[in-house]
């Protein structure tokens, strides 16, 4: 079987990453700022442990004096009280300052999406895109909060505790800085190996759990093909890597955490033996050597912290690159014209010997030019594959056309802002997809200023009130997924209803009765008649019973036109459009009530 | 508890890997509470003008114990943490292969997205119980028994004043989980909406940009993306002054240590060193308080994950398997039905009503019948993703629920009308049903089902990877890559479950050519909406609620003009007017 895992390229510098992730912080940058000062003296307030240690032993233990004790007890706890307050505040700072970038992120993400053409959505399946905006959002959020304090008060006490100990005795702090190059070398053969070990792993996991998801969700061809015994040792063998590399990580873990702690003892060993040896030469002070101790314990801390959260760092460096790699991804219909919103159309439509391909050199539409005048209604008659759906694709701008010119209005379409286009089309598909929401919302959508009232008209229109009064909660009845109950031929007259309140001044039918069978079609085509009225109209359609009204029929055969003209004129020419007409008649005469699925 | 019985198994396969992790782990303790009594012994020399040599042996045992204490540590990571991952690793593939034995009706009941979670989400939150959270409490229980005990043998009254705030941390961490918890968890729910709203607006985005709503869904989703915000912002507050109310209890004891314990030096009462050496046993105190606490935590969520996993373990298929080992059964026997009766669970009205019917071994059955009438339930209660509620189905002489599913699913090649085709390469995906296969009888089938053609405009030809859901692939192309992974098995009864809905007429009829000759004693049972496909069928049923209505040959159902006879000449005049386009 195939492997699904994730790609091991790198496609971004880590640190070019993490420098875009900064620029989200810019427009906090005061917030952000202050939050590091609070992290600053949060770090610093933590040092003040040792040194009053130092201060008791050298200045009063030494010297019997138990004057002071009191007041260094009262300093002690005026530096909690204020370390816990800085790291509250700097806690909740930081948490809002991560969730509000969290909402940019995730706001832009969902934005971009939106921009995205169709045919980014035809390539894209929906559960990636859904991480997109809710996973690795959620994961980058996490680096932001933990990864980037983590870092921050790591590298404050760090440095801290370096500056205090040269302040306390710089000769000593030198002896101690001896294991530093050890350290270093043995925290960099940890990070190439942990981080190998840790991408491998993760790719594993994502292999195992698109092989599991896909293994439910095709689990009835899994047991009619008797591959159950097979597959499990697919899994297993997928899952035995993603263990190997996990026990991998494990063992470089439970190699480096403890060689840092030996690295600790190393330092302390050396304050015993270079440090003793100078107090007994009285060259310094015996608090001091506490102090030291106490600081080389809390020296190592970060070290271990930075190396225990490298697991979630390197995620949100993964996440982030996805989440890039969709923000980098170019509008492909990028719209410069600004927008006029009180562009209303005439509903002229011309277009210009039009060429279309989905694909590269595979054209569906080849030279294709018609026009329609204002009010009228135009058929378009073809078989599956035809290019019909096409024109519509093109028509909205959907995509975008490869040569010629579709003009609204004597304009070009690349000269009207798209959104504007769209306000001045309606839209009704084959397979009307219901919000969930009751029937008003998915009726106005999102003209939430339309009242009941303007919505009961509209639904009167294209006769769907009865049946929307005839719902336990009539129009506030709530739509489940899919729309639950109500009746194909009923989803059909809310998506009527719907193309009608957006006020359009063309309107698009799409195989809009091809769902439905012939009894339903007959109740809708009132409907249809009422939402064509006045309007420009395109409609496409299986059944040429629907198009007896229509003005004028293009017929379309593997992108090109047949035949166009005036229906009368068609018919009266005796071509390809009469005798479908024909064949039509008898068949309307043979067919008396059933019919299976429209085909 | 009880949800704990299931995963003892699995602690016991790795008994070993315990007990010595858990002994690495209690050595470590053990030499970590050594360090501050060194360090006391050390303090209190000085005062003596130690010599060098005393100085080197200080430093000489520091480093022993920490040499043991890297061992140590190596040891209980390494073990505890390879325990957790190995039992998570077992109980995954334990519940892969439970999966993989439930059956159709209840996966019906079940969403892709919930059981995914439990196998990832609460199988880490068991791992982590068993890793984690079992590490914690032994070491927890153990570094504070032990160090309070040292502090105590320093001296018990310092001892019994340091130790005031801190049961009161655990006692703490305990409320702060679990207020952290409910407000997580209204997150989480939250973090729920709006998958779906990001799910809806995707699925439905040819009618958002069709009406320009993306103004209007952008302040919808920027409402909800700030609810969210807010819930989280909940959680922060508790959180933010949970972490460092920690640390100021800490901090509490270390005060009272420095201060009362710097007093009780000065009274002598306590040596320098001592003094020292309880600073440092303090220290140790902080990570295990915080521990209990987290053990809770951990417990809590381990707890959920194992009565989720549990639940999936428990499950039971319904259909049972058949009696009879491996036997053959023989080509061209007669598949019979006899009263079945079925209705879906929770459903009133009966999908199959009382069907009798009777397909003769090597013979064609056409079905046809609107959306919903039992044509799919009937053919699939012959793979028993059902078993009927009433009466019975005889494959032979032999009845169906005696068969073992491997047999009947070798016996029969099923293939619907929207195939799952596995992302994987398009060879793989047609020799899915059988383990040994040459390169030549691939090829048969490729020609069998026309693909060559197709195959000839991929880039790798049959080793093409058809992604997810195949994605690339146009419906036709699955529709026919499926039938070719049927054929494969050979199978003795072939079942078409509309699965030339996307094929064009001439590549319909090439198919149907190419079954009748090389699979003639194949049973088959076609569906179709398409009466071209079942034309010459030796036996045609009608179906309608769940009931045949008409049956017999093309010829006798015209004649007979009912249902049929209106479809075929409907249907023949859509063809005819396909023709002139």
């Amino acid at each position: 079987m195939i492997r699904n895992g994730e790609d091991l390229r790198d496609r971004y510098k880590d640190w070019i990453l993490f420098k875009r992730v900064l620029v989200h912080l810019k427009p906090y940058s005061r917030l952000v700022g202050l939050a590091i000062f609070l992290l600053f003296a949060v770090s610093l307030l933590n040092l003040t442990g040792p040194y009053l240690t130092k201060i008791v032993i050298d200045d009063h233990i030494k010297v019997g004096d138990l004057n002071g004790l009191d007041v260094i007890a009262v300093i002690y706890l005026g530096v909690l009280i204020l370390s816990f307050l800085f790291q509250f505040s700097q806690t909740y700072l930081m948490q809002y300052i991560g969730q509000k970038v969290m909402f940019d992120l995730r706001s832009k993400v969902f934005a971009h999406l939106h921009k995205m053409s169709f045919s980014y959505f035809d390539r894209n399946p929906i559960g990636k895109m859904i991480t997109r905006v809710v996973g690795d959002v959620e994961t980058l959020n996490e680096m932001l909060t933990s990864g980037l304090i983590l870092i921050f008060s790591d590298l404050f006490t760090l440095f801290g505790i370096f500056f205090v100990m040269l302040y306390l005795d710089w000769k000593l702090t030198l002896v101690v800085c001896v294991v530093l190059p050890f350290l270093a070398y043995a925290t960099r053969l940890y990070r190439i190996r942990a981080r190998d070990a840790l991408r491998k792993f993760r790719s594993h996991v994502s292999e195992l759990n698109s092989y599991l998801e896909e293994n439910l969700s095709g689990m009835d061809t899994v047991q009619c093909f008797n591959r159950e015994k097979i597959n499990l040792g697919e899994f297993l063998t997928i899952n035995s890597e993603r263990l190997k590399e996990d026990l991998r990580t494990v063992r470089y873990n439970a190699f480096y955490m403890p060689s840092i702690d030996f690295f600790s003892s190393l330092a302390i060993g050396m304050v015993i033996w270079y440090g003793g040896g100078r107090f007994v030469q009285d060259e310094i002070q015996l608090g001091i050597l506490v102090a030291f101790i106490q600081y080389l314990q809390k020296f190592f801390e970060p070290v271990r912290d930075l190396a225990e959260k490298f697991n979630i760092i390197q995620t949100a460096m993964t996440s982030s690159e996805r989440i890039f790699e969709l923000l980098d991804t170019p509008e492909q219909i990028p719209e410069s014209v600004p927008s006029r919103k009180d562009l209303t159309l005439k509903g002229n439509v011309q277009f210009k010997n039009v060429w279309f391909a989905y694909k590269e050199d595979q054209y569906v539409l080849k030279d294709l030019s018609f026009s329609l005048e204002e009010g009228e209604s135009l058929a378009i008659v073809g078989a599956t594959g035809s290019g019909k759906s096409t024109i519509v694709n093109a028509l909205c701008r959907f995509y975008e056309i490869n040569q010629g010119d579709i003009l609204f209005d004597g304009q070009s379409i690349k000269n009207i802002n798209k959104f504007d286009l769209r306000r001045q089309i309606a839209l009704v598909q084959q397979d009307v997809f219901l919000f969930s929401g009751n029937i008003m919302e998915n009726i106005r959508l999102g003209n939430v200023q339309m009242g009941q009232e303007e919505i009961e008209s509209i639904s009167q229109a294209v006769c769907s009130h009865n049946f929307i009064n005839n719902l336990p909660f009539k129009y506030e009845q709530e739509l489940n997924e899919g729309g639950g109950d109500i009746s194909s031929g009923q989803r059909q007259l809310l998506s009527f209803a719907r193309a009608l309140a957006a006020k359009p001044r063309i309107l698009v039918l799409d195989e809009a009765t091809s769902s439905v069978d012939m009894e339903t079609e007959r109740q809708i085509q009132n409907g249809i008649k009422e939402i064509t009225c006045g309007r420009t109209s395109i409609i496409i359609a299986h059944r040429l019973s629907t198009l007896m009204h229509v003005d004028k029929v293009l017929v379309l055969r593997q992108g090109e036109i047949v035949e166009f003209g005036k229906r009368k004129e068609l018919l009266q020419k005796r071509g390809v459009f009469y005798k479908l007409c024909q064949t039509q008649l008898k068949s309307e005469k043979f067919v008396t009530g059933r019919d299976s699925n429209g085909s | 508890m009880k949800h704990l019985k299931t995963f003892f198994p699995y602690i016991q396969k790795y008994r070993r890997e315990f007990f010595w992790g858990t002994f690495a782990l209690i050595v470590t303790d053990a030499m970590t509470l050594v360090v501050p009594w060194l360090l006391k012994e050390f303090v209190d020399s000085l005062s003596g003008k130690p010599t060098d040599g005393q100085l080197l042996e200080y430093v000489f045992f520091l480093l022993l114990i920490s040499l043991v204490l890297m061992v140590g540590r190596y040891g209980w990571r390494n073990f505890l943490f390879t325990l957790s991952r190995k039992i998570e690793f077992d109980i995954l593939n334990d519940l892969f292969k439970h999966l993989l034995s439930l059956d159709r009706l209840w996966y019906q009941n079940q969403k892709t997205g919930d059981l995914m979670s439990r196998a990832t989400n609460d199988l880490r939150s068991v791992r982590e119980f068993f890793g984690l959270g079992l590490l914690i409490l032994i070491d927890a229980v153990f570094v504070i028994v032990m160090a309070v005990s040292m502090m105590g043998f320093i001296n018990i009254d310092l001892t019994l004043k340091v130790l005031i705030p801190l049961p009161f941390i655990s006692v703490l961490f305990f409320f702060f989980v679990k207020e952290i918890g409910k407000r997580h968890k209204e997150v989480q729910e939250h973090l729920a909406k709006i998958t779906d709203r990001v799910q809806e607006n995707l699925s439905g985005i040819r009618v958002l940009h069709a009406f320009v709503q993306e103004e209007y869904e952008k302040e919808r989703f920027q409402k909800l993306n700030l609810d969210y915000i807010k819930k989280n912002l909940r959680v922060t507050k508790v959180f933010g002054v949970f972490t460092p109310t920690m640390v100021f209890s800490m901090g509490i004891a270390g005060m009272i240590s420095l201060w009362m314990g710097g007093k009780a030096v000065i009274a002598e009462e306590i040596t320098l060193g001592s003094f020292v050496a309880f600073n440092g046993y303090l220290m140790l105190l902080s990570w295990p308080m915080m521990g209990i606490g987290y053990v809770f935590n951990l417990t809590q969520k381990g707890l959920v994950g194992m009565e989720r996993i549990n639940e999936l373990f428990s499950a039971k298929a319904d259909i049972q398997d058949g009696i009879l080992g491996d036997i053959e059964i023989k080509a061209k026997e007669d598949v019979e039905f006899k009263n079945i009766l079925f209705s879906y669970p929770g459903e009133k009205k009966n999908s199959l009503n009382e069907v009798s019917l009777k397909v003769s071994g090597g013979q064609t059955l056409g079905i046809v019948g609107v959306i919903g009438s039992g044509k799919t339930t009937l053919v699939q209660s012959l793979l028993r993703f059902y078993d009927p509620d009433s009466g019975s189905i005889l494959i032979g002489n032999i009845k169906l629920p005696e068969i073992s599913l491997k047999t009947l699913r070798e016996y029969i090649g099923y293939v619907n009308q929207e195939p799952f085709l596995f992302s994987t390469s398009i060879r793989n995906n047609i020799v899915l049903g059988k383990g040994n296969v040459t390169d030549l009888e691939v090829e048969k089938i490729i020609n069998a089902v026309g693909l060559e053609e197709d195959l000839k405009r991929f880039p790798d030809h049959l080793d093409t990877l058809i992604g997810e859901k195949g994605v690339t692939l146009s419906g036709g192309q699955k529709q026919r890559i499926a039938l070719g992974r049927a054929l494969l098995k050979n199978p003795k009864l072939l079942i078409l479950d509309d699965s030339f809905s996307n094929l064009d007429s001439d590549m319909e009829k090439t198919l149907l050519e190419n079954l009748k000759n090389s699979y003639h004693s194949t049973t088959k049972i076609i569906i179709s909406h398409r009466l071209s496909t079942i034309l010459h069928a030796d036996k045609i049923i009608v179906m309608e609620d769940g009931t045949i209505t008409e049956q017999g040959t093309h010829s006798q159902l015209l004649e007979l003009g009912g249902v049929y006879s209106n479809l075929f000449r409907n249907q023949e005049l859509a063809r005819e007017m396909e023709i002139l386009l």
